[in-house]
C-alpha cells in the first residue's frame, strides 16, 4: 500500500513539472515585410486571409442562408481572381450553427483562433450570446439579423449592422401604406415571437400613434410556425377585426397560411405588408392559390434592391451569379453586401498597416461610408447612433406573371431608398426592443 | 492476494469502487490526463487544450451529469423517460430565478452559486416527485408518452413565461460560474475569466473545465455509490421484474418515485450548469431533441452502467466535431490530392454546387447533406446499430476488448 501511494505521488509531481514546462504559445503579433501587423487569420507568407461565417445551414433559415453563403463565395471568388486584398487571397471558413445558441457559441470558440473576422453571425439571441466574448477578444462580426439593438451604442462595439432595423422598417412601410390608402383608419398587427416580431411591432405601434391608426388586433408573438392552431387564431383575429391595414412579421410559410385563411374567411380589401423575411417569391408561384390576391393587396419590404433593379450594384450581382451558372434569386445580394462591408474593412485595415483582429475591427468601425452602388443604401459606422442608424429601404409589389415567365424574381420595384417622414424624424438613441 | 486480483476475500474488497489494481492505475492516469489537458503537455492530446476543445470537454462533463441522472431512472430502475429536458429546463430557470440580477428586466434574486446550484437540483427533484405518481402508474410505452407530454407542457410554459425565461426566441442571460459568499460585487472565485491560480496562468475556459470536471466526478461517485446500496439494488429489481420485486418487499411506488426524484435532481443540476456555461439560452433549448440526445447517450454508452454513460456522453458530444473535422479533411483530400484516396473522398464530399457527394462542405447551395444533418443521420444509425448488435453499448465493446486481453494469447 505504501509503495503504491509513493508511486502515485511521483506521477503527480511529474505531471506538475511537465505542466510547468507547457509551451506558452500565444497570440503574438508579427510584423512582416510591408509593415503590416497580423495575428490570427491573415498569413502574409501563404498570402491568405481567412474569414469566418457562422451560418444556419440546417435550421429554420437554412434555405435563405445557403443562398447568402453562395453570394459570399461568388463575390470573394471574383475578388480573389482580381488580385485579392492587395495580393492576399480570401478564404471562407463556414460552420453550421443549426440555429442553436450553444452550438453557435461553441463554433465561435473554434473559429476565433482561425479567422480575422466574422463575415456574418446568424440570429439575434445567438449573436447576443457571443457578443461579450467578441468584445473580450476584440473581433469584428457582421450580424445577419436586422434587430435594432445592433445600432445601440451599448451593444454594438464589435458589430457592424446594415440595412434598416425591423422597427424603423415598420414605420416606413406603414406610412407608405397610408399613402396608398389615405382613408385607412385601423391596423391589425401580428408576429412571430422573439426580437424579430417584438422589435418590428414596437415600430408599428409608434407609427400607428403618429399616423392616427387604431390598432384593432394585436397578435404580437402569437404566430408559431410549428403550430397550425396559432395560425388559424391569428387569421381569424385579423379577419374579424376588419382592419384597413395589416402588418405581419413572420416567415413565408406561416404568412401564406394566415393570409390564405383570412382570405377564405372573406377578408379582402385591406392592404397587407410585413417585415422583409416574411416574403418569399414562392408565395406568388404559378401553383399558389393566393398569388392574384397577394398581387393586389401585398407590399414587399426589403433591405436591399431586388434582382432586376436598375443599378450598377445589381448589375454586378447579376453578372457574378450568371457567370457562376446559378439561377436568379434576390438573396445573393445579402451575401454580396456582407462581403462588400468586409472587403472595405480589410482594405482599410491593410492601408492602416494593421491586419490583426483588433486592427480589422478598428478599421471597420472607422468606415465613414460603405457604398453598395445602389444595391443597398450606403452605411456609415462613425458618429452618433441617431446619425448612423439606417432608415432607407426598398419597396416592391408582387409580380406573379413575371415569375411565371421567368422575367423577374417575383417582384417589381416601386420605391428605391425609401425613407418615410416618421422614420426620418424618429430619434434613435437605443434599441426599440430590449433583449435583456 | 497478490497476483490474483479477482479473488476477493471480503465484501469490502468485492464492492470497492476500483476493485482491481489495473482499475486503480487507469483511474489515476485518467485523472492525471484530465488535470494536464489545459496545460497541453500530453503528446497527441495537446489539441484538447485549445479553447474550443476545452469547451467541448466541459459540455461533455455537463452532459455526463445529466446522463447519469437518466441512467439511474432508465438504466437502473428501468423507467423510460423522454422528459429529461423538461427537468433540465426547470433546473435552469430555478437557477436564474435565484441567481439572476436584481432589478433587471427579468425575475432574479441575485443569490450566489452555492444557493442556486443545489436549489436547481432540489426544485427539479421536487417537481419530479410531484409528477411521479402519474408516471409510476404506467410503464413502457405509456410512460414514454406521459413523459413526452412533460416536454411539451414545459416548452409552452417556458416560451410564455416572459418575466422568468426572457420569452420565446429571445431568452435571457444566466448567472455565470462565479463563487460569491453573498451578493458582493467582485466574486470570490471567478471560473469564467482568465487569471492566475496557484501560480499557473489559466484561461477562463480552463477554469470552467476544471470546476465542471470536478462536479462531474463528484456526481459520478454519487451515482456509482447509489448502485451499490440497498436503493440501487431495489431499483434494479424493479427493472428486472417489478412484480417479483414487490413480492420481495420492495415498495415499488416509493422506489419509482425516488428514482424520478434522483434522476430529476441530476437533470436540474445539469440544466443549470449548461445554461450558466452557455451564458444565454432560449426557451426552445429544452426541447424533445435534447431528451433524445440523452436517450442516445445511455443507449450508445450502455444502459445501466456508469462507465458506459460517461463514454456515451463523450461520444455524443464529441461526435459532431469529429465528423466535422473528418469531412473538412476529406474535402482537403478531394480538392488537392490525386490518386485513389482523392477519388474515394470525392464520392463522399461535394466540393462545389455541380459536384455530387454525400456531404456538402462548401458554403452555399447545392446537393448533399450539411455536416449537422449528417450527424442526425449518424445518431439514428448508431442507436439502431447498438440496439441490434451491442445492447451493452460502448461499455459492452470495452468489456469484450478487456476480456480478450485478459486471456491473451489464449483467446478461448
Amino acid at each position: 500500500m505504501r509503495k503504491k501511494s509513493k508511486w502515485l505521488a511521483l506521477l503527480l509531481v511529474l505531471g506538475l513539472v511537465l505542466a510547468a514546462c507547457g509551451d506558452g504559445e500565444g497570440g503574438d503579433t508579427t510584423t512582416a515585410a510591408g509593415e503590416v501587423a497580423t495575428d490570427v487569420g491573415v498569413d502574409l507568407e501563404a498570402q491568405t486571409i481567412t474569414i469566418g461565417l457562422l451560418s444556419d445551414l440546417s435550421g429554420p433559415f437554412a434555405p435563405l442562408v445557403q443562398v447568402i453563403n453562395s453570394g459570399h463565395e461568388i463575390y470573394w471568388a471574383n475578388v480573389n481572381a482580381n488580385g485579392g486584398i492587395n495580393g492576399l487571397q480570401v478564404n471562407l471558413e463556414v460552420r453550421d450553427t443549426g440555429y442553436v445558441v450553444d452550438t453557435h457559441v461553441q463554433l465561435y470558440e473554434e473559429l476565433k483562433s482561425q479567422v480575422v473576422a466574422f463575415g456574418h453571425s446568424t440570429g439575434s439571441p445567438h449573436t447576443v450570446a457571443i457578443n461579450s466574448q467578441l468584445q473580450a477578444d476584440g473581433i469584428l462580426a457582421i450580424p445577419l439579423t436586422w434587430y435594432s439593438g445592433w445600432s445601440d451604442p451599448d451593444i454594438n462595439a464589435n458589430l457592424v449592422p446594415h440595412g434598416v432595423p425591423y422597427c424603423i422598417e415598420a414605420m416606413n412601410m406603414l406610412e407608405y401604406l397610408t399613402l396608398e390608402a389615405p382613408d385607412a383608419a385601423t391596423l391589425a398587427i401580428a408576429s412571430s415571437p422573439g426580437d424579430y416580431g417584438e422589435d418590428s411591432n414596437a415600430g408599428a405601434r409608434l407609427a400607428a400613434e403618429e399616423l392616427g391608426l387604431e390598432i384593432v388586433y394585436d397578435g404580437t408573438g402569437l404566430v408559431d410556425a410549428a403550430d397550425e392552431a396559432t395560425l388559424a387564431e391569428v387569421a381569424s383575429g385579423i379577419a374579424g377585426s376588419g382592419a384597413d391595414l395589416v402588418w405581419v412579421t413572420t416567415s413565408p410559410t406561416p404568412f401564406g397560411s394566415i393570409y390564405g385563411q383570412a382570405l377564405a374567411a372573406g377578408f379582402t380589401g385591406a392592404l397587407w405588408s410585413g417585415a422583409g423575411p416574411t416574403w418569399n417569391p414562392a408565395l406568388v408561384g404559378p401553383e399558389s392559390p393566393i398569388k392574384d390576391a397577394l398581387a393586389a393587396e401585398f407590399y414587399v419590404s426589403a433591405y436591399y434592391a431586388p434582382w432586376g433593379a436598375d443599378s450598377p450594384g445589381n448589375q454586378e450581382v447579376r453578372e457574378l451569379v450568371e457567370a457562376a451558372g446559378a439561377d436568379p434569386l434576390d438573396y445573393y445580394a445579402e451575401g454580396v453586401i456582407e462581403a462588400k462591408i468586409m472587403e472595405q474593412a480589410l482594405r482599410a485595415a491593410y492601408d492602416a498597416g494593421d491586419m490583426t483582429q483588433a486592427g480589422v475591427l478598428a478599421a471597420a468601425k472607422s468606415l465613414e461610408s460603405v457604398t453598395f452602388d445602389g444595391l443597398a443604401p450606403d452605411e456609415t459606422y462613425v458618429g452618433e447612433p441617431n446619425d448612423r442608424v439606417q432608415r432607407a429601404q426598398f419597396i416592391s409589389r408582387p409580380d406573379p406573371a413575371g415569375l411565371a415567365e421567368g422575367t423577374s424574381t417575383g417582384v417589381t420595384l416601386i420605391e428605391s431608398m425609401y425613407t418615410s417622414p416618421i422614420a426620418e424624424a424618429y430619434e434613435f438613441t437605443e434599441t426599440c426592443f430590449s433583449l435583456g | 492476494m497478490r497476483g490474483r486480483p479477482l479473488l476477493h476475500t471480503s465484501y469490502e474488497s468485492d464492492q470497492a469502487l476500483l476493485n482491481t489494481t489495473a482499475k486503480r492505475v487507469m483511474f489515476g492516469i485518467l485523472l492525471l490526463i484530465l488535470v494536464s489537458i489545459p496545460f497541453r503537455v500530453v503528446p497527441g492530446l495537446k489539441f484538447l487544450g485549445q479553447e474550443d476543445w476545452l469547451r467541448l470537454l466541459s459540455t461533455t462533463a455537463i452532459f455526463a451529469i445529466g446522463a447519469l441522472g437518466l441512467n439511474i431512472l432508465t438504466g437502473l430502475a428501468g423507467q423510460v423517460s423522454l422528459g429529461h429536458s423538461f427537468f433540465m429546463g426547470i433546473g435552469a430557470y430555478t437557477a436564474v430565478w435565484l441567481g439572476g440580477p436584481v432589478g433587471g428586466p427579468f425575475i432574479g434574486l441575485g443569490l450566489p452559486i452555492w444557493i442556486w446550484l443545489p436549489a436547481a437540483g432540489i426544485v427539479a427533484a421536487l417537481i419530479g416527485i410531484a409528477v411521479g405518481p402519474t408516471a409510476v402508474r404506467v410503464r413502457g410505452l405509456y410512460l414514454a408518452i406521459v413523459t413526452l407530454g412533460l416536454v411539451f407542457i414545459g416548452e409552452y410554459l417556458f416560451r410564455n413565461w416572459n418575466s422568468l425565461t426572457g420569452g420565446a426566441q429571445v431568452g435571457r442571460d444566466f448567472p455565470r460560474l462565479q463563487l460569491r459568499l453573498w451578493n458582493e460585487e467582485a466574486p470570490l472565485v471567478d471560473f469564467t475569466t482568465s487569471g492566475s491560480w496557484f501560480g499557473l496562468d489559466l484561461s477562463g475556459t480552463a477554469k470552467s473545465f476544471f470546476v465542471l470536471t470536478l462536479l462531474a466526478l463528484f456526481f459520478t461517485l454519487l451515482a456509482k455509490n447509489l448502485q451499490r446500496t440497498r436503493v440501487g439494488r431495489a431499483f434494479m429489481s424493479i427493472r428486472d421484474r417489478d412484480i417479483a420485486a414487490e413480492i420481495m418487499g420492495v415498495n415499488e411506488f416509493a422506489y419509482k418515485l425516488l428514482a424520478f426524484g434522483i434522476s430529476s435532481f441530476y437533470a436540474g443540476i445539469a440544466g443549470a450548469l449548461l445554461a450558466s456555461f452557455v451564458s444565454r439560452v432560449i426557451p426552445e433549448r429544452w426541447d424533445l431533441f435534447l431528451s433524445v440526445q440523452f436517450i442516445a447517450i445511455i443507449l450508445i454508452g450502455g444502459a445501466g452502467t456508469v462507465t458506459g454513460t460517461l463514454l456515451g456522453s463523450a461520444f455524443v458530444v464529441l461526435l459532431p466535431r469529429v465528423v466535422q473535422n473528418f469531412t473538412l479533411w476529406l474535402q482537403g483530400v478531394a480538392v488537392q490530392g490525386e490518386g485513389i484516396l482523392a477519388s474515394i473522398a470525392n464520392v463522399f464530399v461535394a466540393t462545389s454546387s455541380n459536384d455530387f457527394g454525400l456531404v456538402n462542405t462548401f458554403a452555399g447551395v447545392g446537393p448533399g447533406l450539411s455536416v449537422a444533418q449528417l450527424n442526425l443521420v449518424l445518431y439514428g444509425l448508431l442507436i439502431i446499430g447498438f440496439l441490434i448488435f451491442e445492447p451493452l453499448g460502448l461499455y459492452g465493446i470495452w468489456l469484450r476488448v478487456r476480456n480478450y486481453w485478459k486471456g491473451w494469447p489464449f483467446t478461448y
